[in-house]
């Protein structure tokens, strides 16, 4: 039987894959995956606990409500990332450094 | 000035201090304006002296055996003890300051033709500065001011004697006549000081003139009573008795002035700069040497009389005897003609310092008078004679030293004026009647036995010991005039086609002489020739009662010292002109005695200057050794300690500071490390912070 215990660790899995993936990684486009596969370890959570809610289904709603805000965020991010590549005409973020000074 | 002095006296006062300034102004003009080639200095210092001379004159008319006049003004005062500055003008500084000026007037006038033109200047600024030196010294009442015009008068000598300062004799000299006055100026010194530290005062009035605290001082059961009593108010002054100091003190002060008068005065033991002062012009030693400054000596004495108690007035009579019979002696054997009569000058000097010492007060300065006179007139005649044997050297090309007599001989015929002033100089010299000498010479050896008479024998061993004086006086002055103006010209002799172009020269030098020749004679001392106590320069000095010719020396002195000078005059004679051999072999132990002038100057150098300059060496080595070595050990200890406080210095403060500084830059790089600029490491970190705060948690 699959308990929330299964599911967290599913999710802490995919948590730590996200991490690795902005950590390790360098290609912007990657990191951004990164980022979504944290927010869907988040929403897996989210969805996980939903079980134990008092209220039906509010759990699913956030999970929806985030959905929606990773993907405009992601645009947002895609956005950025396709100027930065236009700018330094690279998308690894270890060099775009011009901005700290 | 405390008291108003009356309009008379204080315009005696001016002129007496106008008398003075003169030189000086002349100094001062001839100082600034250094025309090297022209006459106008002689002209311009002959024309101050002069009119010195004259104002001179006037104050001894108005002062002589009349009203003293004392001026006096506020100086300085250090503490409460005001120091006042004047004049002081009575009978012994009037005669003084006539005496200085008309021996000076001719002296200059001579100078003029006798100094070459190029040098003109540079002789007359020093003369004029030491006229002006002595003169100050006569007249000033603080013995402050006489202290300084001593020492000028002393600087001035030394500037003159060193005047042909190329010549490496006159450089030794002149520093030998400065060192001889140094050593006389400390005692001098002394005096002052003691005197001041017993009486409060400078001033010389106050301590020496009529009524001064000299005379109510005493010396009681081993101590020095400044005064019986309270003084009565003098000038305004109350000086309270004090409890007196230890009579050592009041023969310190004897022995200072002493000093002072036997260095400036040329008595023994100090006399052997006045010989070698005569590397100087001729004229500047008629002047100084003669007539003037070396009556300083004697000046003082008479100024600071009254402090001499009994014992001390025969220690005066004792040295001044011994020095004109040990100077007399030198003076029979020497050759240089300015050395004999520089001998000649010591020896009677020294008759002053006796005639001080016996009581002869009066006498002592008649003598001083009469001798300014007749010696400046036979420096004159010197200095002419030297002048023409230089010329003759030059004109004949010779190698010869134009002051020693053996080259002379048979100048009489050549310089008949210089022979005959020269001759009046002489006789004045060894005391003969009818001139000047013979009153004031005479006067002070009757004197003397008078002062012995009734004395133990060691005593009358001074008047003996003074007639005897007189005889050699009688021989060498006679063996000087034998030998240059009689016989035949020795220079001939040896070379005889020798060129002879002398004459007595210009009216410069014959009008000096003639003046100095006719003031050698009696008539300007005394209308009687024969009795001293009728002149009136002894009657202003002695006491009104001392008319008296009681004793039997008045008659018998004069007349034998005269028969013996005479006597010994003829031996002379018999010895250098007839040439008989009547006289010591010159290989005796009196003549080299005599010739190396009783080696005193050979045990000066020997004996005290070898001792100082050993000492001078001891000295330096313990200087160099020991000061120098203890001072070295400082250094090296220093040195180690500095080294020491080095090495802390790198090691342990600069090495904590570094260490601080190393840690402080290794935590600064391990957290710089951090800052890369690459936003994946700082997430990394942040991570690895809250792994380590949730561990440390856990762990707690």
């Amino acid at each position: 039987m699959i308990t929330l215990t299964h599911y967290l660790i599913v999710s802490a899995g995919l948590f730590c894959i996200g991490l690795y993936v902005i950590l390790a990684k360098q290609n912007a486009v990657q990191i951004l995956i990164g980022i979504e596969l944290m927010l869907n370890a988040a929403i897996l959570n989210l969805v996980a606990f939903s079980k134990f809610d008092k209220l039906n289904n509010s759990g699913q709603t956030f999970a929806l409500f985030t959905i929606v805000l990773a993907a405009a965020s992601t645009a947002v991010a895609l956005a950025i990332v396709l100027n930065v590549y236009r700018r330094y005409r690279t998308i690894d973020p270890g060099k775009v450094n011009q901005l700290k000074d | 000035m405390h008291t108003p002095l009356p309009n008379t006296d204080l315009q005696t006062t001016y002129y007496a201090l106008a008398a003075v300034v003169l030189p000086f102004v002349a100094f001062l003009i001839n100082f600034m304006v250094s025309s090297k080639s022209s006459k106008m200095s002689g002209w311009i210092s002959t024309g101050a002296v002069l009119m010195s001379a004259v104002l001179a004159a006037m104050v001894f008319a108005r002062i002589w055996n009349m009203q003293q006049i004392h001026g006096q003004q506020l100086w300085f005062s250090i503490g409460e003890t005001p120091v006042y500055a004047g004049v002081w003008l009575n009978n012994l500084s009037v005669l003084m300051l006539l005496l200085v000026t008309v021996v000076a007037v001719p002296v200059h006038i001579y100078s003029t033709a006798y100094i070459k033109t190029h040098e003109n200047n540079r002789y007359f600024t020093y003369l004029s500065l030491f006229c002006f030196s002595m003169l100050a010294l006569v007249v000033v009442d603080s013995m402050v001011l006489l202290y300084a015009f001593w020492e000028l008068v002393g600087f001035s000598s030394y500037l003159l004697i060193g005047f042909w300062f190329t010549r490496d004799s006159a450089v030794q000299a002149n520093k030998k006549a400065f060192i001889m006055n140094r050593i006389g100026d400390i005692g001098l010194l002394t005096a002052i000081i003691i005197l001041f530290a017993q009486y409060h005062t400078f001033d010389l009035v106050q301590l020496f003139g009529e009524k001064g605290l000299l005379y109510t001082s005493t010396i009681k059961d081993g101590l020095w009573l400044p005064s019986s009593s309270i003084v009565p108010p003098h000038n305004g002054w109350v000086i309270y008795g004090s409890e007196g100091i230890s009579s050592v003190w009041q023969y310190v002060a004897f022995t200072g002035i002493v000093l002072a008068v036997a260095a400036k005065s040329a008595q023994f033991p100090l006399h052997t700069w006045l010989p070698d002062a005569m590397e100087g012009p001729t004229s500047v030693s008629a002047l100084i040497h003669a007539a003037t400054m070396v009556a300083a000596g004697v000046f003082l004495l008479g100024r600071v009389y009254p402090m001499f108690n009994t014992t001390e007035l025969d220690i005066l009579a004792v040295i001044g005897c011994f020095t004109a019979f040990m100077a007399a002696t030198i003076a029979l054997t020497q050759n240089d003609l300015k050395r004999i009569l520089a001998y000649s000058t010591i020896s009677q000097l020294g008759y002053m310092i006796m005639a001080m010492g016996i009581n002869a007060y009066s006498s002592s300065l008649f003598h001083l008078a009469t001798h300014a006179f007749f010696k400046c007139l036979l420096f004159l005649c010197a200095g002419v004679i030297i002048h023409e044997m230089q010329h003759i050297k030059e004109e004949n090309e010779l190698d010869i030293d134009p002051q020693n007599i053996l080259y002379m001989g048979g100048l009489r015929k050549k310089l008949p004026v210089t022979f005959v002033a020269c001759v009046v100089g002489c006789l004045a010299l060894v005391g003969f009647p009818l001139t000047s000498g013979y009153l004031s010479k005479d006067g002070i050896l009757i004197q003397s036995f008078e002062w012995a008479d009734g004395r133990s024998a060691m005593f009358r061993l001074v008047p003996y010991g003074i007639m005897l004086t007189s005889c050699l006086t009688a021989f060498y002055v006679a063996r000087l005039i034998f030998k240059v103006f009689f016989g035949e010209f020795r220079l001939k002799e040896i070379l005889p086609n020798v060129h002879l172009h002398v004459s007595d020269g210009g009216w410069q030098y014959t009008l000096p002489l003639l003046f100095l020749s006719l003031c050698s004679l009696f008539p300007l001392f005394s209308i009687n020739p024969v009795a001293y106590e009728h002149a009136w320069l002894y009657q202003g000095f002695a006491p009104s009662n001392y008319l008296a010719r009681e004793s039997a020396y008045h008659m018998l002195v004069p007349i034998g010292i005269n028969i013996a000078s005479v006597f010994v005059a003829y031996w002379a004679y018999a010895v250098y002109i007839q040439e008989r051999k009547l006289v010591f072999p010159q290989t005796s132990f009196w003549f080299r005695l005599s010739y190396h002038q009783w080696y005193i100057d050979i045990f000066y150098r020997n004996v005290i200057a070898n001792a100082v300059v050993q000492l001078g060496k001891a000295l330096f080595w313990v200087d160099r050794s020991v000061v120098d070595g203890l001072i070295e050990l400082l250094t090296k200890i220093t040195e180690m300690l500095a080294a020491l406080s080095a090495w802390t210095d790198r090691y342990i403060v600069d090495g904590t500071l570094h260490l601080i500084a190393a840690t402080t830059s290794a935590i600064g790089n391990f957290f710089r490390g951090f800052q890369s600029g690459k936003i994946q490491y700082y997430l990394f970190s942040m991570l690895a912070v809250i792994l380590a705060v949730f561990i440390i948690k856990l762990l707690i």
